[in-house]
């Protein structure tokens, strides 16, 4: 039987569908079996490549990395992910610097653990911590930090929402960096933690500056008062006493209720983002 | 792994689609797409979701071509089956699903029903079979092509023709009685 195949006139007839139904039943069934018969159907060729194009963009997707997978798992809706996990280039070139800074610090206390050097580079660790992810915020939005920010300023995720995801990802990356050299650190215990509320005091303000100023500006700014404050004090009062009156727990409470006034100007005023643009 | 080109066999092709070669799908793409269309759109009149349905198989065949079983079954039956359960699975969900769904539908090895193109081609070009069929109402023959051609089961068959699986349970029930008075 295998004589037998499909002609050029019964293949016409089942393309435009005018077979009887059960003789296209034997065509699909000669054609499941019969290669010279497939190949016969004549195709489209800009309906072939565009068909193929489809599924080469599809199997050349890029693949989710270990941490698009942790997102996952912890809940984030997919878009989220994506604007977490876009901007690969810069990252590295960001965490490496950052990771030295504080493994640099770490290692110099070490080194200098008995003298009195030890002392002061730990507390220039409390002064320069909660800075650091200051700086990160500073970079995470606006003309200077993003090569792509006339493209993101046109997209509807732009604005505070945008500022609010990015800050948060580099806080929370620079934070965790820091505690950990914090916990590296030589000396009391609490120096691990003492410059979380001053940190989250500077965030929460840079951000809530950011709806007057450019963010740059902003983080300038209060990075600026942080640093010419504590130093101040340090002129002011020396040793022991200066760091029990920069982190004691007066000025930890102080921190706190600014920060959370920070913060409910920045609710308030969260319409009123810079986007960049100069005013 | 050696080359592939346009004369490498199906099998060579699936082969060489396990160990990552784009080519190779391209190629089997290119060599099989045609027909698959050609047979999809006689069951689905919308050609986005036909076109969505190859695509779909193709992507299924990249991520899926080592379970393949050479020895048991033919690399063209295999992609039908493939291609008319991504049919189905598209017209099942509540919007088309385009790419990217599960691929829990691709059988390890396909059950090609080598006796299929015997019995309809012998039946129909030489036998009593094509009158019978055509004298079977459409409903019960569309049934028939679903179960005995496509190689689907009864409850994908409904889904591809969107009515309740009893329903389809019991059309091909009466179709195959008619069947039979027919041929008697």
């Amino acid at each position: 039987m295998n004589d037998w195949h499909i002609d050029a006139g019964l293949l016409g007839e089942y393309e435009r569908g005018e077979l009887d139904p059960s003789r296209a039943m034997a065509v699909e069934a000669h054609m499941q079996a019969c290669p010279p018969c497939r190949s016969s159907i004549r195709v489209d060729f800009t309906w072939l490549t565009g068909n193929w194009s489809v599924v080469y963009d599809h199997v050349h997707a890029p693949k989710a990395g270990p941490g698009h997978r942790l997102l996952r798992r912890l809940g984030l809706p997919e878009h989220r992910i994506r604007l977490l996990t876009a901007t690969p280039a810069l990252r590295w070139s960001w965490l490496a610097a950052t990771v030295t800074v504080l493994g640099l610090a770490v290692a110099a206390a070490w080194l200098l653990r008995s003298g009195a050097g030890g002392a002061v580079l730990a507390t220039s660790f409390l002064i320069l911590a909660p800075v650091l992810p200051v700086v990160a915020v500073s970079g995470a939005y606006g003309p200077p930090a993003d090569p792509m920010h006339e493209i993101t300023g046109t997209t509807p995720s732009a604005g505070p929402a945008l500022v609010l995801w990015r800050a948060i990802s580099v806080i929370g990356v620079a934070m965790t960096m820091a505690a950990t050299a914090g916990v590296l650190l030589p000396g009391p215990g609490w120096f691990a933690v003492a410059w979380l509320l001053p940190a989250l005091l500077l965030c929460t303000g840079t951000l809530a500056l950011a709806t007057a100023l450019a963010l740059p500006v902003a983080a300038a700014t209060l990075g600026g008062l942080w640093l010419a404050g504590v130093l101040a004090a340090s002129r002011l009062v020396h040793g022991e006493p200066f760091l029990s009156v920069v982190f004691g727990p007066t000025a930890q409470l102080g921190y706190l209720a600014a920060a959370v006034a920070a913060a409910a100007v920045l609710i308030l005023r969260r319409r009123r983002f810079d986007l960049g643009a100069s005013r | 792994m050696p080359p592939v080109s346009e004369q490498s066999s199906d099998a060579d092709l699936l082969r060489a689609i396990a160990a990552g070669q784009t080519a190779a799908l391209r190629l089997l793409h290119h060599r099989h797409a045609g027909w698959l269309r050609a047979r999809l759109r006689r069951r689905c009149a919308d050609p986005d979701v036909v076109d969505a349905a190859i695509q779909d198989t193709f992507v299924a065949v990249w991520k899926d071509a080592h379970r393949f079983a050479e020895t048991t079954a033919d690399p063209a039956a295999w992609l039908w089956t493939i291609a008319v359960r991504r049919l189905v699975s598209a017209l099942r969900g509540p919007a088309h699903r385009w790419l990217s769904g599960p691929a829990a539908d691709v059988p390890d090895d396909a059950r090609t029903v080598p006796s299929a193109e015997e019995l309809v081609l012998l039946g129909v070009e030489h036998g009593a079979l094509g009158p019978a069929l055509d004298r079977l109402s459409p409903e019960l023959r569309r049934l028939i092509e679903a179960t005995a051609l496509d190689g689907l089961t009864v409850r994908e068959a409904a889904q591809l023709l969107g009515i309740p699986e009893g329903t389809a349970k019991t059309r091909l029930m009466r179709a195959r009685t008619r069947l039979r008075q027919l041929l008697a």
